[in-house]
């Protein structure tokens, strides 16, 4: 891993869907992160644009949106429209689903119009398993709720890997608002899966319910759970997503919580800084790490998403040509 | 008219009987019963013989909780459809709960019921009260008339009485009425929101768990406050093995405390929703392996004294939908019995056991007829055929509820002939 060549072949799946990464076989997490490896390439120009495969040529992806959200939907069109095919953005708070109508009667209406790739970002979690089982397209989960994200933990490994050239046994710290994350839950599976020393750092209120059973170190303090780590990589705190009132207050969450340049001193001496997006700005990170471009990967996460969604959409189309 | 069932199992936990046998209706009532073979004096008297080899012949099925949806929302289920559904499942009885639309909160509404289901040749119709207003939770219903226009007991539907002061009232004044109170247990601060047990399935899962205190902490206040005013309780659907043992220790204090289960907790355990399956997205949800072993423990034990079939009217539209937008509830009258069956067939309990689980006890904690072959009671039996096998097939179901966490599953047994008065109300 590591290296970019034109020889990297595209990926095909066991899954017709990009459901999760839990189960997923670590040989395709792997090809499919050496895939979006030769995409990056192409992005940042090491590769001619004339090279990229145009493997999406004829086909139609959908985006279908039922949360808000800009970074994800437009990287899934820059990344669909880059390999040729053409894209379609379905929002959702001025559509049908407004008037009532379900998810499957969703599902059943766009099948008809036959697309390829269905991108789906839903508030419940295995909604998109659900719209698979009423579609012939390939479904592509954009995150579902607090369940899963996994291009977003497909563009951190390939982040992470492009930064540092391996991820196995790289000390990372995913921290913050463990409870209401998708991205926590499909990095855990994936960096996990790839060999890294993972940690969780969470408010004692914002751990999920039994996580000490999914064999990685959970810690309630920051400073010690950042020590000597590699990277740390920062969650949003999902105000929306929260059930009460989990944490007495943001001053307090950021005081114990936030990452600033004082705690940022326990870990590695170099270690750099991630966060999936949209931040909130002296909440969970203090904007001075944030900002600092020696320190930050924020906006290469941003770079990698269209690369690793590039791999993904590939996959899927040329899985379903076999 | 006298119809003479012979070559049966007879099995009627009352009176500690199973044996190859024979029984009498003559007049609606059981008129005479027996082993062995019948004489050939007692064959020629009969207007009708009825050859039973292979079946089980015992007292009819009384389900202690179902719900209807008539009134108010007749596309889920109809009194008819219930009563339809009740029959093909053995039950000869069943007390439906107050959740209907008006709410089954004054006597008046319990008289309509009652005389609708009358009208029809179907299983006995009863009613539990509800234990407060529109099922509100603070205002206590017309308890006493209600009682005396036939309601067998009190019950809240799934809502839960979280007012300490508001159950403490219900249950003196359900004392004073000696009529038993059946409550599920929901402390809805802590269940709020919630899809399913909490728990590492939850979390990889990312829906959001209601921890088993949400049960445990209600029943220990309510058997609490049925040390202070004395009343008849029954906990609904025990679901853990923290709940198991907090009624085994109030039974041995003595304390007048009764409990059921439903098939989904002592047959399936949370995996069932793994897959975001919502036909097993219930209230209380699905636990661990761990409690279902401690409630099927409970079930042979006698700590749980009941089997419900727990029916919850559901539609596809209402199922059908990511996990966490689709309500909770299953069709549950056409599996109670062939989900008893299995426990029979494991050699958990004994054919005795499963009758004093789905007759015996129910009848008896709602003092009414029935629950027993016992001579000269009405003649309110069921006929089963242990060793049909068949598939769980929810589209074939006399409720409209078709939806169950059980579909598709191959189970054994099934009632082959339901019957009550005397008379069939179901031949399958």
């Amino acid at each position: 891993m590591g290296t970019t060549t034109k020889t990297v072949p595209p990926v095909t799946l066991t899954q017709r869907h990009l459901l999760g990464i839990e189960g997923m076989p670590v040989t395709e997490i792997e090809a499919l992160l050496a895939r979006s490896h030769f995409f990056a390439s192409v992005i940042d120009g090491s590769i001619p644009d004339s090279d990229i495969p145009q493997s999406l040529a004829g086909k139609t992806v959908v985006n279908l949106f039922f949360e808000n959200s800009t970074r994800t939907r437009v990287s899934f069109e820059v990344a669909a429209k880059k390999l040729g095919g053409s894209v379609l953005n379905i929002a959702v708070s001025g559509s049908s689903v407004k008037k009532g109508e379900t998810l499957i009667d969703t599902a059943t209406t766009l099948n008809a119009m036959h697309p390829d790739i269905l991108v789906i970002r839903h508030h419940a979690a295995g909604a998109p398993l659900l719209l698979s089982r009423h579609v012939d397209a390939a479904v592509i989960n954009a995150g579902d709720g607090r369940h899963e994200h996994p291009t977003q933990a497909l563009l951190d490994a390939l982040t992470i890997s492009r930064k540092f050239g391996r991820i196995a046994g790289l000390k990372i710290a995913i921290c913050g608002d463990i409870a209401n994350s998708r991205v926590a839950r499909s990095n855990l599976y994936l960096l996990g899966t790839l060999g890294a020393e993972l940690r969780l750092v969470s408010p004692a209120t914002l751990l999920p319910a039994d996580i000490d059973q999914f064999g990685v170190p959970v810690f309630t303090d920051l400073e010690s759970g950042i020590a000597d780590c590699d990277i740390v990589m920062m969650l949003r705190l999902q105000t929306e997503r929260m059930q009460g009132r989990e944490i007495p207050s943001q001053h307090e969450y950021f005081n114990m919580f936030g990452l600033d340049e004082a705690k940022l001193m326990r870990a590695a001496p170099q270690a750099l800084i991630m966060h999936p997006g949209p931040m909130n700005r002296g909440v969970e990170i203090d904007s001075v790490i944030a900002d600092d471009i020696d320190r930050s990967l924020i906006t290469t996460q941003v770079e990698m998403g269209v690369a690793a969604r590039m791999a993904c959409l590939e996959a899927l189309i040329v899985g379903a040509s076999i | 008219m006298r119809r003479l069932f012979h070559k049966a199992r007879l099995i009627c936990p009352a009176q500690a009987l199973d044996s190859k046998g024979w029984l009498v209706i003559d007049d609606g009532l059981i008129a005479e019963t027996g082993s062995g073979t019948p004489t050939d004096a007692l064959l020629a008297s009969a207007d009708e013989v009825i050859d039973c080899t292979g079946l089980i012949l015992g007292p009819g099925l009384v389900d202690m909780r179902a719900e209807t949806r008539d009134p108010g929302a007749e596309h889920l289920e109809t009194l008819d459809t219930l009563l339809a559904a009740a029959a093909a499942g053995g039950i000869t009885s069943l007390a439906i709960q107050p959740q209907t639309d008006p709410v089954i909160d004054n006597a008046a509404l319990i008289d309509s019921l009652q005389l609708r289901a009358s009208r029809r040749q179907g299983p006995h119709l009863y009613c539990h009260g509800a234990m407060s207003r529109n099922l509100d939770g603070t205002q206590m219903a017309e308890l006493g008339m209600m009682a005396a226009s036939g309601a067998v007991g009190f019950s809240n539907g799934h809502s839960s009485i979280q007012d300490t002061q508001t159950m403490r009232r219900i249950l003196t004044y359900a004392a004073m009425l000696d009529k038993p109170v059946m409550h599920h247990c929901e402390d809805i601060s802590l269940s709020d929101g919630s899809d399913m047990n909490e728990g590492a399935t939850s979390t990889r899962l990312g829906l959001i768990g209601s921890p088993i205190e949400a049960e445990t902490i209600i029943l220990e206040r309510d058997l609490q406050l049925v040390r202070l005013t004395g009343a008849r309780y029954h906990a609904a659907h025990l679901t853990t093995a923290t709940s198991v043992e907090a009624v085994r220790r109030a039974k041995n204090e003595g304390l007048p405390v009764t409990a059921d289960t439903s098939a989904p907790y002592f047959q399936l355990n949370e995996l069932a929703v793994s897959t975001y399956s919502s036909a097993a997205k219930l209230n209380p949800p699905l636990r661990t392996e761990d409690d279902r072993q401690a409630i099927m423990a409970a079930l042979a034990d006698g700590t749980i004294d009941v089997i419900a079939s727990d029916h919850v009217p559901v539609n596809p539209d209402m199922k059908h939908l990511p996990f966490s937008l689709a309500s909770c509830g299953a069709s549950g009258l056409e599996v109670m019995l062939v989900m008893t069956l299995r426990l029979v067939l494991n050699d958990v309990i004994s054919w005795q056991r499963a009758f004093e689980l789905l007759s015996l006890a129910p009848a008896t904690i709602l003092d009414i007829p029935g629950g027993s072959l016992v001579v000269g009671t009405e003649a309110d039996i069921v006929l089963i055929d242990p060793r049909t096998s068949w598939i769980v097939t929810g589209r074939d179901f006399n409720s409209l509820s078709r939806i169950t966490p059980f579909e598709g599953q191959p189970v054994e047994g099934r009632a082959v002939r339901t019957i009550v008065g005397g008379a069939d109300i179901f031949i399958r």
